[in-house]
């Protein structure tokens, strides 16, 4: 049976279409032949050697695969646990997400969330007051565990930055009256909308404009008097970012806001991209808290109740 | 499986299935072959060549009510040449005749004499063909030019000249095109000076040396000075000296035969563009104050120029203004340079554009979006310069 193997006198591979495996003979034969015409005398020598360095192989290979795709150490989970705080940043100066009460102590809706969070895992949160645009650079050195500050995504960080999914969606949204017909940009033909004169809002709404939007944009020096111009009828529509719709509802005004946010800018947490435990335990904390509706009950302790909800 | 690999194994030797030697090509094929190589070569090297070039386009003018619009654009960063040509065309449809831009010395002459003009030439030609002015910003030491592990914006006295050669190939290349250079960025604050406790004396020592290297190269071209941080930390502060007390020194310090326009930073922060200057308000009419020094010594015919300034309109920035207050404040800043201060030849605003947004206050100092979409502000003093501009 060797002799005739070695000359090549051999049954075709059972089963196989003759056409087919030459095609794939021809392709595969381009390898190195003398290692091939090696491998197949020693497999013809001691087939259970080359069985036992098959298993061999296939065992130290999946133990290398399992031990690169393990659990890396997350030294600033640890560090957490030891410490029994989880060290938050914030610029307390953004109520009613952050700011400081008349003690000086931090409160706010992100102060909250950041002791809703460590509670979840059996920590205190520690509150450390930094400058809005020194956050990111405290967090990247390790002075602090996390960001939570009505802090905004940022793409280009994301290499050194982990971000959490959405906490609140602060981005520029069409708002009409509780009881308006409107759905959407569309319906806007010949209604009047209100903008803060130079807001964002008011960029969006001349933009829609040039791309062919019917409806007049109605501009007033402060949101407050554009709201104020909804409320009373003297415009349809509303162009406001999500924060400032928020804190008016939560003040009893009857708007809402209606189709997709048009200009996006979701308030996130951030940790480092080397914190992977940390990372999935904030997701799983986050959706805890959203299932169990203590998201919306921080957001109505600070923001209020929407007017006409249960 | 076993089985069928060592069947593969022995039918790889089999004579039928080796593959024959190949046919030598016939000289048609290799002609055909050839053209094709010659092609790729020129397509790559055409590619290569022209991948970050646009059409400067017809040469233009800016239409504007005050020749005393300006703003400092941000183009340093801003690698794609479509961009930088949309940047500028913006700024003339804006109605500003002005800019202020940054050429960061360490980036066109990485090496010792080794200059790399390609972005700069870039900025220049298109600034130049949509009309604009430029006032050419230079500063930003490369590392061989300062201690190894310093920052860069340390220079040591002994490194002024290598600067100042920087200046003079700037000026050599672009006298035709830039009338206008800033000597440094803010040496008044430690951050611009290296983190070295600022030292009027010692900047004045670079003046000293780069304007007359800049004159004996390019006598035309006027050199800017100042460019001081309005600010009112106390005397020995480590981080910064007050900007008034910063200008006396340097004209105690011999500065005043050393330049020809001040560059003045003029921010307006939390107040109105019409709040009266004071030696304690950092507001925009401190400018008038960094004037008075300026005529109290002596130097009232020279000019200045506001490089910097503005307001900002972040919704939790504590410097800043709400943004129907940031428009009237700009409107009326550009009315008051054009109607009260003659001394002032323009006024610069920071900042024009990021080629990306900072996600941070700064992307509220400007004017339109990374993505070109223009902000209420930018269609207002478009409208001023038009001489249709009319708050709500």
């Amino acid at each position: 049976m060797k002799d005739q193997e070695r000359n090549g006198e051999r049954d075709p591979l059972q089963g196989a279409q003759d056409s087919d495996d030459r095609q794939w003979l021809v392709a595969g034969s381009r390898g190195d032949r003398w290692a091939g015409s090696f491998v197949r005398r020693s497999f013809e020598r001691g087939p259970r050697l080359w069985i036992a360095v098959f298993i061999v192989a296939l065992a130290v290979g999946g133990w290398l695969i399992l031990r690169s795709s393990g659990p890396a150490v997350d030294e600033t989970w640890l560090t957490m646990q030891e410490r029994g705080s989880w060290r938050v940043g914030m610029d307390p100066s953004f109520p009613p997400f952050e700011t400081l009460d008349g003690e000086g102590a931090p409160v706010g809706y992100d102060v909250d969330l950041a002791r809703e969070i460590a509670a979840t895992w059996g920590l205190e949160a520690e509150i450390v007051a930094i400058g809005y645009d020194s956050l990111l650079d405290a967090l990247l050195v390790d002075r602090v565990d996390a960001v939570i500050s009505a802090f905004p995504y940022n793409a280009r960080m994301t290499k050194d930055v982990h971000y959490s999914p959405p906490y609140f969606e602060a981005g520029v949204r069409l708002v009409v009256g509780a009881d308006a017909a409107y759905g959407t940009v569309e319906d806007l033909d010949g209604a009047g909308v209100a903008v803060e004169w130079g807001s964002r809002g008011d960029a969006i709404a001349r933009r829609l404009q040039r791309e062919g939007a019917g409806f007049s944009r109605l501009p007033f020096e402060s949101t407050e008097k554009a709201i104020e111009a909804l409320v009373s009828g003297d415009s349809d529509a509303l162009l406001i970012d999500g924060v400032t719709l928020r804190l008016a509802q939560g003040e009893g005004k009857q708007i809402r806001a209606v189709g997709a946010v048009l200009d996006e800018d979701p308030y996130v947490i951030a940790v480092s991209i080397k914190a992977p435990k940390l990372q999935s335990a904030l997701l799983q904390a986050l959706a805890t808290l959203d299932e169990e509706g203590q998201l919306g009950l921080l957001e109505e302790r600070w923001f209020g109740q929407v007017a006409g909800s249960e | 499986m076993i089985g069928r690999f060592a069947s593969y194994l022995r039918r790889k030797s089999d004579p039928i299935n080796r593959i024959p030697p190949l046919a030598l090509w016939s000289p048609r094929a290799r002609k055909l072959i050839g053209a094709l190589f010659l092609c790729s070569v020129l397509g790559l090297t055409y590619r290569s060549y022209f991948r970050n070039w646009v059409p400067l386009g017809p040469q233009r003018t800016v239409a504007t009510v005050n020749p005393k619009m300006g703003v400092h654009t941000r183009l340093t960063d801003e690698p794609d040449a479509a961009k930088i040509k949309r940047s500028l065309e913006m700024v003339r449809e804006m109605g500003a005749p002005w800019i202020v831009e940054y050429f960061p010395w360490a980036y066109y002459e990485p090496r010792r004499g080794q200059y790399e003009w390609s972005h700069p030439d870039l900025v220049i030609d298109h600034a130049n063909r949509q009309g604009l002015t430029v006032i050419a910003r230079l500063g930003y030491v490369p590392e061989w030019a300062r201690p190894e592990d310093s920052h860069h914006l340390y220079l040591a006295e002994e490194d002024y000249e290598a600067f100042g050669r920087y200046a003079v190939e700037f000026v050599r290349r672009y006298r035709d095109k830039v009338g206008y250079l800033i000597i440094w960025n803010e040496p008044n604050l430690s951050l611009e000076w290296g983190f070295r406790p600022v030292d009027p004396a010692s900047y004045v020592r670079m003046l000293k040396v780069v304007y007359p290297m800049v004159k004996a190269a390019a006598p035309e071209v006027q050199v800017l000075a100042g460019a001081l941080a309005p600010t009112l930390d106390p005397p020995g502060s480590e981080w910064s000296m007050n900007d008034l007390d910063y200008l006396q020194q340097m004209y105690d310090a011999g500065a005043a035969d050393y330049f020809d326009i001040l560059a003045i930073h003029a921010y307006g922060l939390g107040f109105d563009a019409d709040e009266p200057a004071g030696e304690s308000v950092v507001n925009f009419r401190r400018s008038e104050l960094l004037r008075e020094i300026m005529v109290r010594n002596g130097d009232g015919d020279k000019t200045a120029m506001i490089t910097e300034g503005g307001w900002n309109d972040h919704p939790r920035w504590t410097r800043a203004v709400r943004p129907a207050q940031r428009i009237i404040n700009t409107a009326r800043a550009y009315e008051i340079a054009s109607t009260e201060w003659p001394w002032l030849e323009n006024v610069c605003l920071w900042v024009f554009r990021f080629p990306w947004d900072q996600k941070s206050y700064q992307d509220y100092f400007t004017f339109v979006g990374a993505d070109f979409e223009p902000k209420a502000i930018y269609l207002e003093m478009q409208e001023y310069a038009k001489g249709r501009f009319e708050a709500p």
